[in-house]
Order: structure tokens, then C-alpha cells, then sequence
């Protein structure tokens, strides 16, 4: 039964209202039916109502659906974009030259030799993503897969009471009121027990938990950020086959593109520096070779100068590229019992808005 | 591998075999249309046999970070750390050595590094209540032989050190006999090392591994031109250190040499940022990339003081995903290394 019949008939310049004209057409069509097919005109209504509730739920689908059948428009794009909102990062400078900060649906690579503040970064995301949308988060939950365990659950509670302490400042100098009822629900336990651990050992478990994401983001709706830290560690020992390892990068990168655009959430990759030794001096360059560079979205090279930390972001669709410098500042927040933390801040060369 | 005790369709068990597919891990090195035209499936058969390996594999490996922090186990707890048998170095180092990762002591020679690990191997002895781990040490030895004389003597000295623990306890510890020697002087036989290590960790003899030093096996071996196998043999023995680390819940930790930085730019991509330092750790950033820490044991030459009276030196945190970099001084006395507030 294809509707190609009714879909002409709708187009027919009748001079009726609207109203009149879809009963009438109806009811041609039913009748039609129980003459060609010989079933009584109940049956033939039913069948109609079928097909036209298929074609309604068709249609209620595809906009922001993860079809491949979606379509539209650059301008459509934009104002979706527009409207995601980014993960800040608590680093004003960082966050202006990622444009607002990590942006969802899209995959970003950090970059950066040991302990220049890659997995820092990352546990601090990893908190930043359920600030509430009152104060300008996204209010969404995390998953970290860690590879190398370095995941300190200690410093992720000095990074999270750090980050409610500041919350509780914004909401006592603006006096708003729903600020104080979302901080009723932000706590400490709230924050830890929204972020979902995963621990591998070596590639293998890696590459199923990646396929195993795109399950548990269904069940966990609200996750936003998906960090792998890091991505280098388990491809870079005992790779015989070089062109194993770029197939199964390229497909994890493709993967995470297909997860991230499907659940509206954010990826974030951390990788190692190596060394490329050029003809007159050797330089520092991300690791996992040149195929790997197209993975990301954004790139974000961590580096120092001296004892100055900076960050340039050396790759990205929209914005320039740019070096900021920034600190891993420790403070000692008043109060007693109270861990000294450490978060991101701007360096001292910045100007902050 | 047996699938027929996976939960699957009997067709795609029937393909599997069929396609001459041994392992998981064979699987997952596929891709999806390498897996269908091998196997002659359709995509959503495969989709379903993909997830199905996957959750064999990984089965409920999630934690929620506030598990992670409730723990209070002992053999899964993150907050256990391994003491250094002083408050002060604990303290700075916010409970001591964490037990899964790589910990790296950097420094001059003479700078304290051998007294450090030496303290360790006796602190892991110790009951979990005092900051140990209630098992033996592995040590190591790349270029010096092991110094036992300086063992003893601590040994003997331990009632004054941990003046914390009480006297009956230390007593009844046998120090000497739960401390493994291994001499490796080139790369076979520390390859041979880390065989034995593992069945070692498995009977549950040994909690800490301690290598000194890491540099020494690498010093000689390899030319200019051979630095790409140099770093593969670093990568490998660095994964396998990892895996042992992580499987055994033993901290591995590594003495490591300095080498004179030619260059500012040289310091810094070492990631070495000691100020008005000249030196970097050796083995450069393929070494430094398989850490989880990084401490670095200077000697301060103060005038005044002549070299034969307890210098003073410092420990310091170059790096670590929990600690910011910070130091604390310390002396090396006949009891043991002791921090000093």
C-alpha cells in the first residue's frame, strides 16, 4: 500500500478548508482501499492511522536524532551550536582560546610532556561538567577511562570541594534564587559519585570499553565529557605491526567522533610528547605519528617556557591559533580541615575578563 | 578459546569458528567490515558479537569516583599509601608512595638516594597500621653491589628511627630475610629480573620493587644512532614494570641518574623544573612518559660546613598527578633519613 495516491490527491487545488480536505481525502482513501483490496472500510481506516503515525514519529525523529538519514541546514548547525553551551574550564585565558571552552560533540586532544598538567586538566573537566546551568555549566555527568592509572581520587575531592566553595561564592554575592536550589543538590558526594571510572590495563580492554560506550551513554543520558587518559600509553609498547596500530587508532577516532555527536558529549584525549630528531635540532612532537593528527578536533599543546606553563591551541575549525600561559596555583582556602587545592588558573602574564 | 560459552547466536559461534578466530583479542583487532566479510555476517550480527566480547572483557569494571574515595580496603584502596618512616617526608609526599604507578628518585650522586630506598625496603615490612605493607622488598642492582653492611646497620638502628611503632613489634620483624637481592647488569638479565619479579609478587613475598638504578642499564649499550631501539626497550620495560605495578598493587619505584642539562630548552622539555637547577633526570622524555612521579634528592653545600658533618639535602616533587611540586629539607643520620620541618 504506498500513499503516493493520497499525497497527490493532497495536492489537488481544491477550494475546501483545510479541515474539510483532509476528512474528505481520508475517506476517499478509505474507500478506494476497500474497493482495490477488498477489506471492510474499519480495516482499511486502521491501516491509514497506522501509516500516518509512522510517518509522524519519522518526522518527530530525525531533527537531532542520530540517523543517517539527518539533514539540514549550516544555519541550523549554527544555532544548534550555539546553543550547547561549553565545559569551562575555570581558566578564563583557556577558555577564550578554546572559544568558550570544550565544546560538546566535538573530540580534543591535549597534548604535553609529563607532569606539565594533562591529567590535571582533565579531572578538573571532569568536575567542571556537572556545574549546574544556572551558574553556566552544563549540569551533566562524567565518564574517565583511565589508562595509566593516574587518576588520584584525592586530588578529584580537593578539585570538587574547591570548585562547590566557589559555586557557594557566586551564589551569596548574586542572591539569586535558583541558585540556592541547585546548590542544594551539588555537593561534594554528588559530584564524586557522577563521575564513571573505568580502569584499562592495555589496548584490548581499551577498545572495548569504547565499544561499550555508546550502551552505557544510554543509560547514563546526562553524561557530557568522556575523557581518555590517555589515549598513547597502551599503543605504544609492544606494536610490532605499525599499520595494526594506525587501523585500530583510526578506528577508535572514528568511533568517538560517531559517540560524541550521537550523545551530545564532549571527548577529551590526552597524548604524549616524543621526540622527532630533525636534521640540525630535534623538537617535541605529539606522539601516535602523523595519521593520528586528524583524530581530533581541537588540539591543545601543553608546554613549558622556562618555568612559565603554556598552552597553545594548535589546532581548531574556529578559532586562531594562540598561546596562553597558565599556572596550577595552590591556595589554602579558610577554614579548618580544609585540603589545600589546586586548579587551573591564568597565568600571571594574562589578562583576565 | 572456547565460544561456545559465550551467549550468542549458534550462527555467528558457527562463523567464528568457521573463520578460524582464536581470541578476543583477535576479534578486537579487526574492524567491523574486516569482521564481515571474514565471517560473512551481517552488520548487526557482528554489532551484537562485538558487545557481547566487550562485556565478557570488561564485565562491571565501573566505579563511581565516590567509591573510589569510600574505600577502605586495603587491597583496593586508593588512600593506602606506602610510608617513608618519617612524618615529614610523609607528610610532603601526602601519606608516601602510591602503590600502583612508577615512582622515580632523581638525583646526583651522593645526593641520598640509596638511603631513601634502603628506608623503604625496611618501612614496607612494617604492619599497614604503621604505614607499611606487611611484605618484603626486590631490590634491584644495575651498578653497585648491594649495600648490605648500611642495611644492617639500620636495621639496627630501626627502634630509634620509628620511635612511633612499639618495641616488641620491631622485634619480632626479620628485616634481613624479607629483602631479595637481584644483581642485572645488562638488559637480558633484568629481562630475566622481571620474570622471576612476577612469580615472586604472585606468592605475595615482596610489595615494592626498587631499581637502582634504571639509568646504568642503558648507559652503555646503545650509540647515538640506536636511540629509536633504546626507546622501544624503555617503552617495553616500562609497560611490563606497569603491569606488575598495577596487578600486584606494588609500588615499582626507580633511582634514576641526573645528567647536566646543555640547554634551558633541554631542561624543560624534561619536564625538570628545580630552580637554579641545572640537571635533568636521564633517559630522557620516553623514561619520563612511563611515570606516575617524579622526586628529585638534592645535597645543598652550604659554606661553612665542611662536607663531613650531616649536610643538609632536599627532596622534592617534580611532578605527580596528586601533589603540587613542593620540597622539604632532610638529613641522612645513622638511624635513617629523617625530614627536617
Amino acid at each position: 500500500m504506498d500513499h503516493s495516491g493520497r499525497r497527490s490527491a493532497d495536492t489537488d487545488g481544491c477550494k475546501w478548508d483545510a479541515g474539510k480536505r483532509r476528512d474528505s481525502v481520508r475517506w476517499c482513501f478509505v474507500l478506494l482501499a476497500s474497493l482495490e483490496i477488498g477489506i471492510s472500510r474499519e480495516e482499511a481506516l486502521e491501516a491509514l492511522q497506522v501509516v500516518r503515525q509512522e510517518c509522524h514519529g519519522d518526522t518527530a525523529r530525525t531533527p537531532g536524532g542520530s540517523g543517517a538519514t539527518r539533514k539540514c541546514t549550516a544555519l541550523e548547525l549554527l544555532e544548534e551550536e550555539q546553543t550547547q553551551g561549553f565545559i569551562i574550564t575555570f581558566c578564563s585565558a583557556l577558555d577564550n582560546i578554546l572559544g568558550g571552552g570544550v565544546q560538546l560533540t566535538k573530540i580534543t586532544e591535549i597534548c604535553g610532556a609529563p607532569g606539565v598538567g594533562k591529567t590535571q586538566l582533565c579531572m578538573q573537566l571532569a568536575v567542571d561538567v556537572q556545574i549546574p546551568e544556572c551558574f553556566g555549566g552544563v549540569a551533566g555527568e562524567a565518564v574517565f577511562i583511565d589508562t595509566e592509572g593516574s587518576f588520584m581520587v584525592d586530588r578529584v575531592v580537593d578539585i570538587a570541594a574547591a570548585c562547590v566553595q566557589h559555586c557557594h561564592l557566586i551564589a551569596e554575592a548574586q542572591q539569586e534564587e535558583d541558585h540556592g536550589k541547585a546548590l542544594e543538590t551539588f555537593s561534594l558526594e554528588n559530584i564524586l559519585s557522577h563521575i564513571y571510572y573505568f580502569r584499562c590495563r592495555d589496548y584490548t580492554e581499551l577498545l572495548a570499553q569504547v565499544y561499550l560506550l555508546p550502551e552505557f551513554l544510554s543509560e547514563h543520558s546526562k553524561v557530557r565529557l568522556v575523557v581518555i587518559d590517555g589515549i598513547a600509553f597502551p599503543f605504544r609498547h609492544d606494536f610490532e605491526d605499525l599499520a595494526l596500530r594506525t587501523r585500530l587508532l583510526n578506528g577508535l577516532a572514528q568511533q568517538l567522533i560517531i559517540t560524541a555527536n550521537d550523545h551530545r558529549a564532549a571527548v577529551i584525549l590526552t597524548n604524549q610528547m616524543t621526540t622527532r630528531i630533525g636534521q640540525s635540532q630535534s623538537t617535541l612532537v605529539p606522539a601516535l605519528g602523523e595519521s593520528w593528527g586528524h583524530a581530533a578536533t581541537v588540539r591543545l599543546i601543553f608546554h613549558w617556557d622556562n618555568t612559565q606553563r603554556l598552552a597553545t591551541l594548535y589546532k581548531s575549525p574556529s578559532q586562531k591559533e594562540s598561546t596562553i600561559a597558565y599556572d596550577i596555583t595552590v591556595s589554602v582556602p579558610v577554614g579548618r580541615d580544609m585540603p589545600s587545592w589546586v586548579t587551573l588558573s591564568p597565568g600571571k602574564d594574562c589578562t583576565q575578563i | 578459546m572456547d565460544w561456545d560459552q559465550f551467549d550468542l547466536n549458534p550462527k555467528t559461534i558457527a562463523a567464528l569458528k568457521k573463520a578460524d578466530i582464536k581470541s578476543v583479542k583477535e576479534i578486537l583487532n579487526l574492524s567491523g567490515a574486516d569482521l564481515q566479510r571474514l565471517m560473512k555476517l551481517s552488520s548487526a550480527d557482528i554489532q551484537c558479537l562485538l558487545k557481547t566480547v566487550s562485556h565478557t572483557l570488561r564485565r562491571n569494571s565501573m566505579l563511581t569516583a565516590l567509591q573510589l574515595y569510600q574505600d577502605k580496603d586495603h587491597f583496593t584502596s586508593q588512600h593506602q599509601k606506602l610510608s617513608l618512616g618519617c612524618s615529614v617526608l610523609d607528610n610532603l609526599l601526602k601519606g608516601g608512595i602510591p602503590l600502583v604507578g612508577i615512582t622515580e628518585l632523581a638525583g646526583e650522586s651522593s645526593a641520598g638516594k640509596t638511603q631513601i630506598s634502603l628506608q623503604l625496603c625496611l618501612c614496607v615490612q612494617y604492619p599497614y597500621k604503621y604505614g607499611g605493607l606487611e611484605s618484603g622488598a626486590v631490590y634491584i642492582c644495575t651498578e653497585d653491589v648491594f649495600p648490605s653492611k648500611r642495611l644492617q646497620q639500620l636495621i639496627e638502628q630501626q627502634h630509634k628511627l620509628r620511635a612511633d611503632v612499639p618495641a616488641e613489634i620491631i622485634q619480632k620483624i626479620r628485616f634481613g630475610n624479607n629483602i631479595f637481592v637481584e644483581q642485572a647488569a645488562d638488559l637480558d638479565t633484568f629481562q630475566q629480573c622481571l620474570t622471576r619479579l612476577s612469580l615472586l609478587l604472585a606468592r605475595g613475598m615482596a610489595r615494592l620493587v626498587l631499581i637502582d638504578s634504571m639509568a646504568a642499564l642503558f648507559r652503555g649499550e646503545f650509540g647515538p644512532a640506536e636511540s629509536a631501539r633504546r626507546a622501544r626497550y624503555l617503552q617495553a620495560f616500562g609497560a611490563q614494570l606497569h603491569s606488575l605495578s598495577t596487578r600486584f598493587r606494588t609500588p615499582i619505584v626507580c633511582i634514576n641518574q641526573v645528567t647536566d642539562a646543555v640547554s634551558e630548552s633541554e631542561a624543560a622539555q624534561c619536564s625538570c623544573r628545580v630552580v637554579g637547577s641545572r640537571v635533568t633526570p636521564a633517559l630522557g622524555i620516553t623514561w619520563s612518559n612511563q611515570l606516575l612521579m617524579r622526586l628529585m634528592a638534592r645535597r645543598l653545600w652550604l659554606p661553612g660546613h665542611s662536607p663531613c658533618t650531616g649536610s643538609r639535602r632536599t627532596l622534592s616533587v617534580i611532578f605527580a598527578p596528586h601533589l603540587p611540586p613542593s620540597f622539604c629539607y632532610y638529613t641522612v643520620q645513622l638511624e635513617g633519613v629523617k625530614g627536617i620541618k
